[in-house]
């Protein structure tokens, strides 16, 4: 499995992180060489049958409908980067709005 | 609308479900309060924050798919839709994906054009909402309020079987009064506890394959429901017609040029990578649980309907009048059943109560009780129609016991067949040419004659009282 | 009782390690604070624990030894760590480790690489390099750390000290910034199977606020045994390969010796999906933490890179420089396996390779096991920058280790011995929720292996 150019600039994108150009090659021979040692999954019957397995509670607990604390010890004002008239705030969108 | 064209809609709703707290925090959901006071970890998306499923909303839920008819699964699965936006905390909505907690169902409506139809309910699943961005508060910043962040929503979509906007606002209203009588929602377009996004697409009648469809968002109220779909279909006729094709696209309607654009989202992606949220089990419903939320549902719209055309006689036409809305329906049927007097009941709510509401909030001013009694007045010839009117305002705006109103305002009737009968005979001996007309068989001179008795005794005769006295005395 | 002063001070002296990420003068006025607000009837009144720098406290910051974090200070503090504080502990600091937990070396921390407390050429594992250093050296009794695919187990057994994975759902989640939701757990560093198994118990137990958390009683904790009479051992053969270091084949080969001689019966096992477990937990791991970091925006916490400008570029910069190269790179193979086209082929098919790694488990254990031995590490711990060039050397340290996080049950290491001077260590698994079995098993070896002794 070949990670090309493109597709390490398309899933940046969908992840929202840049990647410097010098390091788009070797980053494409990682994630090929990751996804290869992956691909021995193939061992798994394509079929379906097994069915997946996810540890933990079986069924989700129902949380009674009331309203409570909210826990926090300070508020968006002591943590958000820029927060005025109590609002988040963050550049637009852009030409893309 | 020229018949070679046909449309095909699809709506997806968009429905906040009232409970006290949040979809996956105890945060409150009350609308209002200032920005970023009903936060916390959770709906903050913080570092390290987990969500607690609220039980409440998933009863809600399961009741919203029970009263549309659909299949409700006893397993379904809580997925993240993964995507970027400011008020989007996590970087992911906790939606559901391929196993939604219903499928299947059906809505009926209405139409104009087509009589009844079974709108397909496809899926009813659980998610929670985002926060609110208001990009025109700061200069070139978007203002993020995440109060909003993680109410409970349940997203209906419905299948491509609309075939007009006007059936889509029928659509929708039908759904709206379902949702409301159910109580799981305000179902208010103006505060957003209802949203809906519009599929359309169109074809040449006849064919049978559907086209390529556009999305229309930013509908902010039923009427609009109606200008949008009305815009996009246009502008997709006119772009097939002139030799183009309809490309797949979100469109944004303009409330105030009546237009649609495209959103322009040259970086927009589809690929929300769902897979299901490992921080919640799956969703698990009892038999014990779903049939409680069955118990929990009242009578629905349609059966209500034909129950009052049944039991109260009334018909069709009146019986939607009156169950409009639950309040109305329960209300209608508390005057009726202590009254005792159907159709006056019916009359009393479609004409004086309704109207009066309207102008206060959709409140029912008039108790039922009292209703009931301005309608015995009538009928035992206490008040006349006109007289009653003006208790009924009054009683609206100031209370108070019809009865005792009906005095203070004097507008009592007389029926008493003494003080009647004085009225009567001075009447007639004043008219004595009339009267001998009336003999002679001019019997229309009786409404003369009633005229002048109401006159005498201004307006305070019982007039069917008058005209029983009227017939004696004339016949002798 | 310690006293502040005295605590700090041994934290202080390993300052060379760069295990903690604390200042000391902000250590010092916090440790002088708690002091007087502990309880004193808490089982834990006094004892210093250390906190891996993932897991959030009220007391000092928060950052995931990442930059996109840097001088976060949260607003709340984890579920185990307010358990820790209500039983009188004190909150010893920040420990550093591999970024976002994603490392197995702590070599890939923003706020530089963690020494071996014996050896500064090497490294003390990860991810949870820095709380197993300061147990290791001394500077603490006790420390929280993370787990995921042995970040727990392996640096314990690189440093030579305790450290236990407990069941997933045994300990609350809330507060530990997630990684991959499935396989996280916080584990316990300690320098006796006691002090670790004493804070695991008290940190353990019901939690509303995270619905993967078991409603059960926090763990009870079992008396020392006489022997290992009526244990059963399995010994995974699959663990046991021809190229297992030779010093700690010798190490593990004597500790069977003495729970043979304690009275265990022992016997081989197979579980034979075990080659599949690390990529399966290479598609799965980094998927859920492609969705578990895109809350890093920039937008509600944290720096911004490139504030100014349009929103996307805000994103993009934020992410692209707060994050580091392994981080980032986790992120996009994350990315990559859930994108459409690829979840049926990644995702669901390592889900499904998860379930039959699970499967494997309950069939030695349905046999008659009691609980498995194996090797933690198939090395003691490596020189730093040795693995740094693949990331695939760097995964094959998690090969003993990943398989109880996939499947979901408990584990830990103790020291078993030493080759040249590296502590070498010793794993058991559990049955899920049975970990009193497994620390009852550890009391009893712990008391007769010469952990400090050449193999």
């Amino acid at each position: 499995m070949s990670v090309s150019r493109e597709e390490v600039l398309r899933i940046a994108q969908l992840a929202e992180l840049d990647v410097e150009e010098e390091v788009v090659p070797t980053l494409a021979e990682q994630m090929s060489r990751i996804l290869d040692y992956a691909a021995q999954l193939s061992a798994v019957p394509a079929n379906g049958t097994v069915k997946v397995f996810v540890p933990g509670p079986d069924a989700i607990r129902f949380r009674i409908d009331e309203v409570t604390p909210s826990g926090l010890a300070f508020g968006p004002e002591e943590f958000a980067p820029d927060f005025k008239e109590g609002f988040f705030v963050v550049p637009k969108l852009g030409q893309f709005e | 609308m020229s018949p070679a064209w046909e449309t095909i809609i699809g709506l997806e709703t968009h429905v906040q479900l009232r409970t006290r707290s949040k979809m996956f925090c105890g945060c409150s959901t009350a609308f209002g309060a200032p920005p970023n006071t009903q936060v916390c970890p959770v709906c903050l998306g913080l570092p390290g924050a987990l969500p607690a499923a609220n039980g409440a909303a998933i009863g809600l839920a399961v009741r919203g798919a029970l009263a549309l008819g659909c299949t409700v699964h006893p397993k379904s699965v809580f997925a993240r839709k993964n995507y970027f936006y400011p008020d989007l905390p996590k970087g992911y909505q906790i939606s559901q994906f391929d196993q939604p907690l219903a499928t299947n169902g059906t809505l009926s409506f209405l139409s104009s054009e087509r009589g009844v139809v079974n709108a397909t309910i496809v899926r009813l699943h659980i998610e929670e909402d985002a926060g609110k961005s208001i990009h025109d508060r700061f200069p070139k910043a978007t203002a993020v309020d995440l109060n909003r962040s993680g109410v409970p929503l349940i997203e209906i979509v419905g299948g491509p079987d609309l075939r007009s906007p006007a059936e889509a606002r029928a659509y929708l209203q039908t759904l709206k009064q379902l949702l409301e009588y159910i109580g799981i929602s305000d179902c208010d377009m103006e505060k957003g506890s209802l949203r809906v996004d519009a599929n359309v697409s169109v074809r040449r009648t006849g064919e049978m394959a559907l086209n390529t469809r556009t999305e229309v968002k930013n509908i902010n109220s039923f009427a609009f429901v109606e200008k949008a779909l009305t815009v996009e279909r246009d502008r997709q006729v006119a772009l097939i017609e002139s030799g183009g094709t309809v490309t797949q696209q979100t469109m944004l309607y303009d409330s105030k040029e009546n237009s649609v654009r495209p959103q322009r989202s040259k970086e927009e992606s589809h690929d929300y990578r769902y897979f299901p949220d490992p921080d919640l089990p799956p969703l698990v419903l009892t038999p014990e649980f779903v049939a409680e939320q069955q118990s929990e549902l009242p009578e629905l719209p349609a059966a209500k309907r034909d129950r009052f055309v049944a039991s109260y006689g009334l018909s069709r036409e009146h019986a939607m009048v009156v169950t409009a809305t639950r309040a109305v329906a329960d209300y209608f049927e508390t005057v009726a059943k202590t009254s005792a007097e159907h159709q006056a009941a019916a009359n009393w709510v479609m004409t004086e109560a309704l109207a009066d509401a309207k102008d206060y909030n959709d409140q029912l001013r008039v108790s039922p009780a009292a209703l009931s009694q301005i309608i015995g007045l009538v009928k035992g010839g206490t008040l006349s129609h006109q007289a009653a009117k003006r208790v009924f305002a009054e009683v609206a705006a100031k209370g108070g016991d019809p009865r005792s109103v009906a005095e203070s305002l004097g507008v009592i009737q007389v029926a008493d067949s003494n003080v009647v009968s004085g009225w009567v005979t001075d009447v007639l001996g004043a008219h004595a040419p009339e009267v001998g007309r009336y003999k002679n068989g001019e019997t229309k001179l009786m409404a003369f004659f009633l005229g002048q008795v109401m006159r005498a005794s201004k307006g305070k005769a019982d007039p069917k009282l008058a005209q029983r006295v009227l017939e004696e005395k004339l016949a002798s | 009782m310690s006293d502040a002063k005295a605590v700090a001070d041994r934290l202080v002296k390993a300052k060379r390690l760069n295990a903690l990420l604390t200042p000391p003068k902000e250590l010092r006025k916090s440790l002088n604070t708690q002091i007087v607000a502990a309880r004193p009837t808490g089982v834990l009144y006094g004892m210093p624990v250390a906190v891996k720098d993932n897991i959030c406290t009220l007391e000092f910051t928060t950052t995931c030894a990442s930059r996109i974090l840097e001088g976060y200070r949260s607003p709340y503090e984890a579920t185990a760590v307010a358990k820790l504080k209500a039983a009188g502990a004190l909150i010893a600091g920040k420990t550093n480790c591999d970024e976002f937990a994603m490392g197995s070396s702590t070599e890939h921390s923003a706020y530089g690489r963690v020494l071996h407390p014996l050896d500064k050429t090497r490294v003390p594992g990860g991810s949870s390099g820095g709380s197993a250093a300061l147990v290791g050296a001394g500077a603490v009794p006790a420390a929280l750390g993370s787990e995921t695919g042995g970040s727990v187990r392996q640096p314990a057994a690189f440093c030579g000290v305790v450290g236990i994975k407990p069941t997933y759902g045994r300990v609350s989640r809330y507060g530990l910034v997630a990684f991959g939701s499935s396989l996280d757990q916080i584990g316990v560093f300690g320098r006796s199977v006691h002090d670790a198994a004493r804070v695991l118990s008290v940190i353990s137990g019901r939690d509303p606020r995270d619905s993967t958390c078991e409603d059960r009683d926090p763990l009870r904790l079992p008396t020392v045994p006489e022997s290992l009479q009526g244990f059963v051992v399995g010994l995974p053969k699959e663990y046991f390969p021809s190229e297992l270091d030779p010093a700690v084949r010798r190490a593990c080969e004597r500790a069977i010796r003495m729970m043979k001689e304690l009275g265990a019966a022992v016997r081989e096992v197979s579980l034979p999906h075990t080659p599949y477990a690390v990529p399966t937990y290479y598609v799965i791991a980094p998927a859920e933490a492609s969705s578990n970091l895109a809350r890093y925006d920039g937008v509600r916490y944290g720096p911004r890179f490139n504030g100014a400008a349009d929103l996307r570029s805000l994103y993009r910069a934020t992410r692209g420089q707060g994050f580091g190269p392994e981080v980032r790179r986790r992120i996009l193979v994350g990315t990559y396996v859930l994108s459409s086209g690829y979840y049926d082929a990644y995702y669901r098919r390592a889900q499904q390779m998860r379930a039959l790694i699970a499967q494997d488990f309950r069939n030695a254990f349905d046999r008659g096991v009691d609980l498995l031995f194996t090797p933690t590490v198939p090395t003691p711990a490596f020189k730093a920058g040795e693995k740094l060039a693949d990331p695939i050397a760097m995964y094959m340290s998690d090969i003993f280790t990943v398989t109880a996080n996939l499947a979901g049950l408990p584990a830990m290491s103790l020291p078993i011995g030493r080759v040249k001077g590296l502590p070498i260590g010793g794993q058991l698994i559990g049955q899920a929720f049975l970990e009193d079995e497994m620390i009852e098993a550890a009391y009893a070896l712990e008391r007769v292996v010469p952990a400090t002794d050449e193999a």
